[in-house]
């Protein structure tokens, strides 16, 4: 691993640590910048989505809560685009770990397909969906519906609270239906690389936009690519880099960037 | 590309600009923290708390009982209601509690009323979270004898024998009290009341408040 993935990698285990400061008492009035829940007994900040919910349940318009964590992701991503799902996310680390699981999955044609089709687009489209009607529209007109059924909820939140206090809880009619909605994203995201970030998650389809117009973002320069498609094969969100120009789906994690032979992939700072 | 990286940087500093002066100018982290990190709404985790709704002399944080509550507690006992606004199951509890308690009040404003129930006053005390004062609020931590940090909680207070001493007795619940729904919530809430009032009769007279 190259010295920028390592990097990364210690990005995302000291925001991973950051997001935990609760454990020494720590707790903050910041909304994360990445998926977490704050349902979490050591979380330090809150949920950016449930913030969002928070400002809309049942029709109550809340607008700080609205517009605060839009304030803090429109801040973040302005810059630096969709580069917290590479760079700061606890569920991309996961899905980090998970990912040489997908490779081995992709022997499979089944699987292969799957992730690799570049009609898969389409496919990806349902982040915006889960967006607009889980976390928007149902909370505004019938209260939490995403909340119920998510994943990293479940896996942050809920999950921490059982193992520790075990003896505290028991679970809830919602429960079961969770536990199987989270089942389900284990299984995507060790069958298809990265399958949360590019088909479901709901804040990666908030921050993605924002690759459009932010000040960083990857640059291919096409008349030093040799078309060797290394960058293809190598690129976790399965973007077609070579003809990619801010692509809302790429996460900066700079694997192409690496793996480039005639260096004609780069960060770039505007343009 | 200059006037790009120009339209790019007046995009950050009226995003920046505005989250900042949101930070001064508003309440948002207090509420963000007080709100939505520090409670957790138990529906959302998915968990119901293992409510054992034992007595106990003793307050969640040592501190002693709120002046509120003793000022009702020789008159009666004391049923408190806390919620948040944003809470589904605080939202599944409400009709239950407005039949048990024959009240009627809305979610945001502070309430009480004292109801008779046989031959006992309660006082039925309705704590939303996001709107009350500090005093209620830090009521909410000394009643947490489970320490959930959890709502919907909901707390009787009555009267107890302790070393010669009758003192403060309370019994905390959350969520739906261990229940599937919240109509079998309503019943554990009335068996809560029959327990609490059957207690309070046998040490009123040596209360001294």
């Amino acid at each position: 691993m190259k010295k920028l993935q390592w990097t990364r990698l210690f990005s995302q285990l000291g925001f991973l640590g950051l997001a935990n400061l609760g454990a020494m008492g720590i707790k903050t009035g910041f909304c994360f910048p990445f998926f977490y829940c704050h349902g979490c007994p050591y979380a330090s900040g809150a949920c950016p989505l449930g913030t969002l919910e928070h400002g809309l349940y049942k029709g109550h318009i809340v607008g700080q809560f609205l517009l605060f964590p839009l304030f803090i992701l429109g801040s973040i991503c302005m810059i630096f685009g969709r580069a917290a799902c590479g760079w700061m996310c606890p569920i991309g680390l996961l899905q980090r770990a998970t990912a040489p699981l997908a490779k081995k999955m992709e022997k499979y044609s089944f699987f292969k397909k799957m992730g690799d089709s570049f009609n898969e687009k389409y496919v990806r489209y349902a982040k915006y969906f889960v967006l607009s009607i889980l976390v928007f529209l149902t909370t505004a007109l019938v209260g939490f519906m995403f909340t119920d059924i998510c994943p990293v909820g479940f896996l942050t939140g809920t999950i921490p609270l059982l193992i520790l206090h075990p003896t505290s809880f028991t679970p809830n009619a919602f429960f079961p239906i969770a536990l199987i909605i989270f089942i389900l994203f284990i299984f995507l995201i060790v069958l298809v690389g990265r399958g949360w970030c590019r088909y479901l998650c709901p804040l990666g389809a908030l921050m993605a936009p924002f690759n459009k117009i932010s000040v960083i973002h990857v640059d291919v320069d096409r008349d030093k690519c040799i078309e060797c498609m290394a960058c293809v094969k190598i690129c976790p969100m399965k973007i077609k880099v070579l003809d990619m120009y801010r692509d809302p789906e790429c996460i900066l994690c700079g694997k192409c960037i690496q793996i480039c032979p005639t260096a004609a992939i780069k960060y770039k700072v505007t343009g | 590309m200059k006037k790009k990286l120009v339209g790019q940087i007046i995009i950050i500093v009226i995003l920046m600009g505005s989250l900042g002066n949101m930070l001064v100018t508003t309440d948002v982290y207090d509420d963000v923290l007080d709100r939505i990190v520090t409670v957790i709404c138990l529906s959302c985790v998915k968990l119901e708390p293992r409510t054992r709704l034992d007595f106990t002399f003793d307050t969640a944080t040592g501190e002693t009982h709120p002046q509120f509550v003793l000022e009702n507690l020789s008159e009666g006992l004391v049923f408190l209601h806390y919620r948040t606004d944003v809470c589904a199951a605080c939202d599944d509890m409400e009709p239950v509690l407005r039949d048990v308690f024959n009240v009627s009040y809305d979610i945001t404003e502070e309430f009480y009323k004292t109801i008779i129930f046989g031959d006992t006053n309660v006082t039925f005390i309705h704590i939303n979270l996001d709107h009350t004062s500090e005093n209620k609020k830090n009521s909410f931590h000394i009643y947490d004898k489970d320490n959930i940090n959890g709502v919907p909680m909901f707390t009787i207070v009555t009267l107890g024998y302790d070393s010669a001493f009758v003192k403060p007795y309370y019994a905390t619940g959350y969520g739906f009290l261990g229940q599937d729904n919240p109509d079998d919530a309503g019943l554990v809430i009335m068996d809560m009341i029959d327990d609490a009032s059957t207690i309070y009769h046998q040490n009123r007279e040596g209360y001294t408040p």
